[in-house]
């Protein structure tokens, strides 16, 4: 053999070696199959979108539901819930509301399909519970700090300096009240305002109060909205953008209505970051009440936008039964999970509708309690009354 | 391995005593070993999860909108992917084979989407911890598919960009031939310029790759520098083996048609002079079989190189950076072209060469292209990649080795940094590389 032969030889030896090191090297797969044989279907959610089967996993935040169990919040719960408090009457018969408030820091849940974060909660999730009194109520809240940090609750609304939650930071272990009257009317966020600010606030330290006026306002299925979002890796962006709490969920689960109700949303922006968010609904219009502190509409619109902490009240009924969307439009977060879907079905079941709602003043709180209870051993209160 | 069997000539029996010598250091690892993993938790915890990291190896674009996102776990530990996202907004997707990956593993995830050609896109994945990775592609282009008709056309670029150049460059092998010697120095020197430079670009675009598409964890940069010194000494200690055999078996008559050659009609030359009077029979038997060794070796570095570079070329346009243009082509075209004067440079002065063995050594440095352009453009490896443009340096940089001492061999006494055609032919030839370089 020749020695340009050898060279050739060699030059090829070295290659298949070295070629066949490194594919092995590089397509060594150790991944388990999770699902051999099982077929997936996934794609296909807007029209020129292939339909697709694979074997593996599907990632899919908009058909995917989380287990109630280890998510922040189980948003058709939150949605049309609202927390009375327990009543009973001071000497001058003022009606007094009591509500235990539990501030929590360590607990890592769900927010969005797969996705695990560390959130800060008001009895335990994203929102917290939604308040609610008449104008001229006492409202009279226990508050304990179960997390590791100093918190407190700063109410929008009128209330003296000391009930502001501001100078007064609660420490890990503590306990505060904070007692304020119940005024103006309209519709109010609370949340922590400890330093930093932001951190506590996009961490999920927050929730809706909500004021009635003296006299009722009409009759109407309610329901809250709270907008917000999710920075879970940190970088001062938002990577989820929700209503109530989870990216996406009412495109799963539609929020079902009646044809020809009213509907009244108490809308509320928290989101953190982004200066601005919103508000669109499909193929209606509503009247928009501006801080929902007066009963003549601002505006009859289909879009509302909000800065951080502004919020309103919507009305609206649909004329035609069918599937109609809302999301922010700024389509981005719409992108990213604030989108939803309301169910208008034939006006049959009004009467549940009526049930779980403000004008019967019946009472259906769900605390989170087996969290608290096994930490604490404290049950938040503000059961039915 | 060789040098190894070399040594045991002078080697003795290996007693049991040496054996358990040797042994003991690997008991005790394993005891500690055993130990730590039993121990795990106790020893050393630590409550900080470890931070995960995913490497978006390769984004492909399919024809029936499609985004495939090749994704490895190269963080310290197990991870879930939770969503998947095209431009920061999250897109339903499928995870195969599944959503949670053990450490290196790998996966695909499948995006459908109607993506438009040559806008960048942005393919995020975001996992458990809602940590999210992305991959930015700057310009979106389908896949090629290894049909007939994509394969041909990566044939085609490799045979303009591999073969024809060197081809054109093997053509100067009779002008060289007839050089004095100073103008031959000046162009063994170039030769050894051009090369050096293939050897740097190989070097720094192999580590661009490892740096764009390859996570830390493979210690790819490292790597880098080890195949390719790895190489060299490798190639060093064969090409030595080789002249040394090829040495032995050479005759006489070899000798006579040397002194036949060029070099005895070429004007007086310091160098030249006083390689004749120093040549004995065995050196000048040396003398007339390393051009040939050299000019091999030359073929099969620049051969290696060019895979390299046929590897990165139809990675290229799988991942939609280069558009493919008849400029381009043409680019590299004119940058390969001096490689076929490398491979004839150091032949010129030794016996005359078989046409057909310049075309084998043509085919030698160039066909590799094509084989590059379809391992690339059909099945991207970055690790590949990055391994053969390493062995492709560690090779050029052993045929300068053989170029200098050849040089320095027949240049004598005087030196090679003695000899200003020397100079400025190795700082031409790499200047030469630099401006064709510019028109890729």
């Amino acid at each position: 053999m020749s020695y340009p032969q050898i060279a050739v030889l060699f030059g090829i030896a070295i290659s298949i070696i070295v070629f066949a090191f490194s594919t092995a090297v590089y397509s060594k797969s150790s991944v388990s199959d999770q699902n051999s044989s099982k077929l997936n279907t996934f794609g296909g959610h807007t029209p020129g979108y292939p339909t697709l089967q694979t074997t593996g996993d599907v990632l899919d935040p908009t058909s995917l539901v989380i287990n109630p169990k280890i998510a922040v919040v189980d948003p058709m719960k939150y949605l049309r819930e609202f927390n009375y408090g327990k009543l009973s009457t001071s000497s001058n018969a003022t009606v007094i509301r009591d509500f235990t408030m539990i501030a929590s820091d360590q607990l890592t849940k769900e927010v969005s399909p797969g996705v695990f974060y560390n959130v800060w909660t008001f009895n335990g999730t994203i929102p917290g519970p939604t308040l609610r009194a008449t104008e001229g109520d006492t409202i009279r809240i226990t508050f304990v700090n179960n997390g590791s940090k100093f918190h407190s609750i700063h109410f929008h609304g009128i209330h003296p300096s000391e009930m502001d939650g501001v100078f007064e930071g609660i420490a890990p272990g503590g306990k505060f009240t904070y007692q304020f009257t119940a005024e103006p009317f309209g519709v109010f966020p609370y949340h922590c305002h400890m330093q930093p600010l932001e951190e506590h606030i996009t961490h999920g330290l927050y929730g809706a109060l909500i004021i009635d006026p003296k006299t009722p306002r009409a009759s109407a299925d309610e329901m809250v909205m709270l907008m917000n979002g999710y920075d879970t890796d940190f970088d001062t962006e938002n990577n989820f953008y929700t209503v109530n709490g989870i990216p996406y969920y009412y495109m799963h689960h539609p929020i079902q209505i009646d044809k020809n109700r009213l509907i009244r949303i108490y809308l509320l922006n928290m989101l953190e970051f982004d200066p601005l968010n919103n508000f669109h609904l499909h193929a209606n219009m509503f009247n928009f009440y501006k801080t929902g502190t007066k009963l003549i509409p601002d505006e009859y619109t289909d879009i509302v936008t909000m800065n951080q902490a502004e919020r309103g009240t919507l009305e609206f009924s649909y004329k035609y039964p069918g599937k109609y969307m809302f999301h922010a439009h700024k389509t981005e977060f719409a992108e990213k999970g604030w989108t939803g879907l309301f169910l208008v079905k034939e006006g049959t079941n009004q009467s549940i509708n009526e049930n779980l709602n403000v004008t019967s003043i019946r009472n259906i709180t769900n605390y989170s309690t087996t969290d608290f209870n096994k930490t604490t051993g404290l049950v938040p209160t503000g059961g039915v009354n | 391995m060789e040098i190894e069997e070399g040594n045991t000539s002078n080697t003795h029996k290996i007693s049991k005593r040496t054996i358990l010598f040797g042994v003991i250091p690997f008991i005790v690892i394993g005891a500690m070993i055993v130990l730590l993993l039993n121990s795990s938790g106790i020893l050393f915890q630590s409550s900080i999860k470890p931070l995960p990291e995913i490497s978006i190896e390769k984004v492909e674009f399919s024809d029936n909108n499609m985004i495939v996102a090749f994704v490895r776990n190269t963080g310290p530990s197990e991870i879930t992917i939770a969503q998947a996202d095209v431009n920061d907004r999250i897109y339903p997707a499928a995870v195969e084979p599944g959503r949670t990956l053990t450490r290196l593993a790998d996966a695909k995830v499948i995006i459908p989407y109607v993506w438009n050609t040559g806008e960048p896109y942005g393919i995020g994945i975001t996992t458990d911890d809602g940590t999210r990775f992305d991959k930015l592609v700057n310009s979106a282009a389908a896949a090629p598919r290894p049909t007939v008709g994509q394969a041909s056309t990566f044939a085609l670029i490799g045979t303009y960009v591999g073969i024809i150049p060197v081809m054109m460059g093997l053509v100067w092998y009779p002008f060289i031939r007839r050089l004095s010697p100073n103008k031959y120095n000046f162009f063994l020197s170039l030769t050894a310029g051009l090369l050096v430079f293939l050897g740097i670009d190989a070097l720094l675009e192999s580590n661009e790759i490892a740096v764009d598409n390859l996570a830390p964890a493979f210690n790819a940069q490292i790597l880098i520098i080890m195949v390719a010194i790895v190489t060299l000494i490798t190639l060093l200690y064969v090409s030595q083996r080789l002249i040394q055999r090829a040495s032995k078996r050479s005759k006489p008559d070899v000798d006579i048609e040397y002194k036949k050659g060029n070099l005895s009609n070429s004007e007086p030359d310091l160098g030249t002079r006083d390689m004749k009077s120093t040549s004995t029979s065995f050196q000048q038997q040396q003398l007339l079989i390393r051009p040939i060794a050299i000019s091999m070796m030359i073929s099969i570095g620049i051969g290696l190189h060019n895979f390299g570079e046929g590897l990165a070329i139809g990675a290229a346009v799988l991942l939609g950076e280069v558009a493919l243009s008849s400029f381009l082509i043409l680019g590299f075209t004119l940058h390969n072209t001096t490689e076929g004067l490398a491979i004839v440079a150091p032949m010129a002065k030794s016996r005359r060469i078989p046409v057909a063995k310049l075309i084998i050594m043509g085919l030698i440095a160039g066909g590799p292209t094509i084989l590059g352009a379809w391992i690339g453009g059909f099945l991207y490896s970055p690790i590949a990649t990055v391994i053969f443009l390493s062995i492709g340096a560690g090779a050029i940089f052993q045929v300068v080795y053989s170029i200098g001492s050849w040089m320095h061999h027949t240049n004598g006494s005087r030196g090679l940094l003695n000899n200003q055609w020397i100079i400025i032919g190795f700082a031409f030839g790499m200047f030469i590389m630099y401006l064709t370089g510019l028109l890729v």
